[in-house]
């Protein structure tokens, strides 16, 4: 039971959610002592389930007079720990903030609350011919507020952009309370970038509330190629060719041999078990452009190396590949008892490089790494199988694990492409940043949150701070 | 509480099944009670947490504990979403018999429960307990007499369809002669279905029959087990499923349905309960064939005479859609009908909360669930729901009833024979 908060506290935050929406018993937070990030696990002695944003701002005044920190939490879909409470005793959830409020289809964009689900904003526009365009895999299930907090982005960020290039506007409350606007309803802006700042920020500058976000036009038709290669290298070598050609995808996703047959072990998709990789292209716009794009993306990918190029023919087609594709890491539990995955970026040019480095980490740590990816941007996801049971195991994953982005960095990439630095990844930030980077990052965090109460213990480290770690059973990947 | 709950519900659930979960939280949004309540105790992620902690002994099996385990309605929403391949459904079966085993819950909650388990099995049993019930509506009387009973038996009560009005007026032409060699078909009839869906018992096995099958009759039915599997008594969910497989089994089906999802799921799993019987290879047979009505209408095409201009909407029955995996074969057949316009209402598969007996026992959830359902149902215009389970249809039913609505709920087999006997009426 809420062993740091002070009873009357309590009582106080009870009268302004409501006795539903509070949860102070320890079998009941056990739930939230996570994400999707398993690893390291600590729950809070209080979860609040606010209503609005009058009640999100009244919480945080209570709580700032008495100096408590707290972690704001979406869907916890999070793949870095951004939602694990690091001595912040409060955890605030937006879960019941899920409200889409206005579609404006003349200007082309959707107020919502910062709980609402992404794919329940798509949904909500869809019969009129648009779309939220920022398109993470989790989308059926994480929140506008997380997606803004990781800057999330998805299968078709290559073509549309990331979460920033999609948030007109933000309602944030700060760590004292006070409710600010930044943005707003008009595309161009003067004076500095505040929306920018906050969406990237992972929780570290208050709680989001409300957003108003850019709707797109769904494009007219889609032409979706499944194009079949000996090897990833090949494979690798088209994603550069079709984007160096000019054309723009809506999206160019790689799955490697690993993968291909843990997807065709569960769910029987026919993908040709010879093949060492397979790309999904996707174009998308409009029909008459589609002839030449077409045969130009089928030449180069076979003057690449594919040995096939297949056009799905139909909308269920389609969909077929890109269930197996978001699928993929659901069947990957099938090949081992446990995986966890990284998340980095290196310029396209230099993929085959860095699959290499991969292949090599594999060799030297003895484990399985298998690699599903968003070729087109170059954001990695190789996952790296694991026997925790077998000794040393995890701590091999773990070590597998840093040498690959450690390479990423190297050649010029990042640690994060869109799975957000977190708990997870706070201690490789030094190998990107040196001290005067952090210190800067650190002051742009004091102008949101002085005292540091919002989410503590993220994305910008601190000499000294550690958590327990537990044994990782098995991680969510992507 | 016994000293060992966690080598207790290890000894009940297969441990090993739990890791399957990723902890992703994909699938919140596919959870009825997660959408209800929007806390992570009631989604499949946080229940699954909290089996697991019990199973390792990490939390003792508390009141909230068996609270968030009792609010999960079995309606596997959860399995469809996620993509690990998680066995809820089995998950949760092991975790109500570590519940039942090491819980006793509070007096009236426990008294409901008992309830069910004592008479829903058994159709002689719940004819009786309706015969007053059947008296009041014969006389009119059903509505002075609810007034003056408490709430609980107020609720339970309204649930009950009239007497008379969910059959349908079948205007049936004679059924033509039927080939030797044609599939044999077994509709097995359950048990609260045997006594409270008659008619929809009746109007498949005519279906069946106007199609081309060969309907096959089991001399008497048994309970098919899933009530008790569903509420944590695993010794006679398996003796149930020992007679049907020992009275089924002989009579050689091809085929073998239910008007009642739930009971075709639980047969379809006999495999499972039955593993280690005896009986398992007659049982792997019998899940074998199990089936649903409109893939077998769809396989031999029914004719119809006359249009039948309506607006439908179809609500996934969630056995059907989420355990037996059939969502295509309903629309299919409903679009078939000349003149049938079919609107899909939001969430179509999120569960109405009828869940077998849960809308008895946890009364509160359930109607939460029926109010979400029939606003989707509402706000598509149509005049008919059609699903295919009869509990859905009394708790879909009841609910629009409150609210005076005059859309109609149709079970699938009831509605195609609608459908079909109009042009006859019509003709002659
Ligand atoms: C299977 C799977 C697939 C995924 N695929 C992708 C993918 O393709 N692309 C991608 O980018 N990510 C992906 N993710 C990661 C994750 O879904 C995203 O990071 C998502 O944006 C998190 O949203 P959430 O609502 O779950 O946030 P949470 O996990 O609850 O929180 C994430 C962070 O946001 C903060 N936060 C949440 N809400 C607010 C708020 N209202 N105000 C301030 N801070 C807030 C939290 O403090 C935390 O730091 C995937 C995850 C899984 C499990
Ligand atoms: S049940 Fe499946 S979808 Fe839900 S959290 Fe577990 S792995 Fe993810
Ligand atoms: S079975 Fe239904 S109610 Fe239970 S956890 Fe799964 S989706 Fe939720």
């Amino acid at each position: 039971m809420a062993s740091s908060i002070d009873p009357k506290l309590v009582e106080e935050l009870a009268a302004i959610v409501g006795v539903e929406g509070i949860v102070s018993r320890a079998s009941e937070l056990k739930v939230y002592e996570c994400d999707g990030w398993t690893v390291e696990k600590s729950a809070p002695d209080i979860l609040l389930l606010p209503r609005s944003v009058e009640q999100v701002s009244r919480v945080l005044r209570a709580l700032d007079r008495k100096g408590i920190a707290f972690v704001p939490r979406g869907a916890g879909t999070g793949l870095s720990g951004g939602a694990l409470p690091l001595n912040a005793p409060v955890m605030i959830c937006t879960s019941r903030m899920n409200k889409i409020l206005t579609i404006d289809y003349a200007n082309r964009r959707v107020e919502v609350e910062s709980g609402a689900v992404n794919l329940h904003v798509t949904n909500a526009v869809k019969a009129k011919g648009f779309f939220y365009a920022p398109d993470p895999s989790s989308q059926m299930a994480c929140t506008i507020g997380g997606n803004i907090a990781e800057n999330s982005g998805g299968p078709h960020t290559l073509k549309y952009g990331v979460t920033t290039n999609h948030v007109l506007g933000v309602e944030l409350v700060l760590p004292d309370g006070e409710v600010v606007e930044l943005g707003g309803a008009v595309e161009e802006r003067c004076g500095y970038d505040l929306v920018g700042a906050v969406v990237g920020s992972e929780g570290t500058y208050g709680v989001v509330t409300r957003a108003t976000l850019r709707l797109m036009r769904e494009p007219e038709g889609h032409r979706t190629f499944l194009a079949t290669f000996p090897d990833v290298e090949s494979a690798t070598r088209a994603v550069s060719r079709i984007i160096a050609s000019g054309i723009v995808p809506g999206a160019i996703e790689m799955m490697d041999k690993l993968i291909l047959r843990a997807v065709d072990d569960a769910f029987h998709v026919g993908f040709d078990q010879a093949a060492g990789a397979v790309l999904i292209i996707e174009l998308d716009g409009m029909e008459v452009g589609f002839a030449e794009c077409s045969s130009r993306v089928i030449e180069m990918a076979r003057a690449a190396g594919a040995k096939d190029v297949k056009l799905a023919r139909d909308e269920a087609e389609r969909q077929l590949l890109w269930k197996a594709r978001k699928r993929a890491f659901g069947a990957v539990g099938r090949l081992a008892p446990n995986y966890c995955t990284q998340d980095g970026v290196v310029p396209r040019t230099r993929l085959p490089d860095i699959l290499r480095v991969i292949s090599q980490v594999s060799e030297r740590y003895q484990l399985s790494i298998g690699n599903v990816f968003h070729a087109g941007d170059g954001n990695l996801h190789p996952i790296i199988l694991y026997d925790e049971r077998e000794a040393g195991q995890v701590e091999r994953a773990l070590g597998a694990g840093r040498d690959i982005l450690k390479a990423c960095v190297e050649m010029g990439g990042s640690l994060t492409g869109e799975h957000g630095i977190g708990a997870e990844k706070i201690g490789e930030m030094p190998l990107m940043f040196s001290p005067d980077d952090l210190a800067a990052m650190m002051e742009l965090r004091h102008v949101f949150d002085p005292k540091e109460r919002a989410n503590p213990g993220k994305i910008i480290p601190r000499p000294g701070a550690c958590v327990e770690v537990a044994a990782p059973r098995r991680q969510v990947p992507i | 509480m016994s000293e060992h709950p966690a080598s207790a519900h290890r000894d009940v659930t297969d441990y090993e099944l739990l890791f399957d979960c990723v902890h992703c939280g994909l699938c919140a949004e596919a959870c009825p009670t997660y959408v209800a309540t929007r806390s992570e105790m009631d989604s499949p992620r946080g229940r699954i947490y909290l089996m697991k902690a019990l199973a390792e002994g990490r939390m003792d099996l508390d009141a909230d504990a068996a609270r968030h385990l009792d609010l999960c309605l079995g309606c596997r929403g959860c399995e469809s979403a996620c993509p690990s391949g998680v066995k809820y459904g089995r998950l949760i079966e092991a975790a109500r018999v570590f519940v039942e085993c090491e819980y006793r819950r509070a007096g009236f909650d426990r008294f409901r429960r008992a309830a069910v388990s004592v008479v829903f099995p058994y159709p002689a049993r719940l004819r009786a307990l309706l015969m007053p019930v059947r008296i009041l509506d014969w006389l009119g009387l059903r509505k002075v007499v609810r007034t003056a009973l408490p709430v609980a038996a107020r609720e339970w009560l309204d649930l009950l369809p009239r007497h008379g009005t969910n059959s349908t007026e079948a205007n049936w032409p004679a059924p033509g002669a039927i080939a030797d060699d044609a599939p044999a078909v077994i509709v097995h009839h359950g048990c609260v279905a045997q006594v409270l869906a008659k008619s929809e018992n009746a109007n498949s096995e005519r279906l069946l029959a106007a199609a081309g099958y060969r309907v096959v009759k089991i001399p008497s039915t048994k309970c098919c087990g899933a009530l008790d599997l569903h509420a944590g008594n695993g010794e006679r969910a398996r003796e149930f499923a020992r007679a049907n497989v020992l009275a089924i089994s002989k009579l050689k089906p091809d085929a073998i349905i239910s008007a009642a999802s739930g009971c075709s799921t639980a047969i379809a799993e006999y495999r499972e309960i039955l593993k280690d019987d005896t009986l398992a290879p007659e049982a792997e047979m019998l899940a074998s064939k199990v089936k649903d009505l409109s893939s077998l209408l769809l396989e031999r095409p029914l004719q119809f005479s006359a249009r039948f201009d309506c607006v439908v909407t179809y609500h996934d029955a969630c056995h059907l859609a989420h355990g037996l995996g059939v969502r295509e074969a309903p629309r299919v057949l409903l679009r078939s009908v000349p003149g049938l316009k079919l609107v899909e209402m939001e969430n179509s598969d999120l569960c109405c909360g009828s869940a077998g007996s849960y809308n008895l026992t946890e009364p509160k959830m359930a109607r939460e669930l029926a109010r979400r359902k029939a606003d989707s149902i509402a706000a598509t215009g149509a005049q008919y729901v059609v699903l295919a389970n009869p509990g859905c249809e009394f708790q879909i039913a009841a609910e629009l009833r409150r609210r005076g609505s005059s859309i109609r709920v149709m079970h699938l087999a009831d509605f195609f024979a609608l459908a079909m006997t109009r042009g006859a009426k019509q003709n002659r």
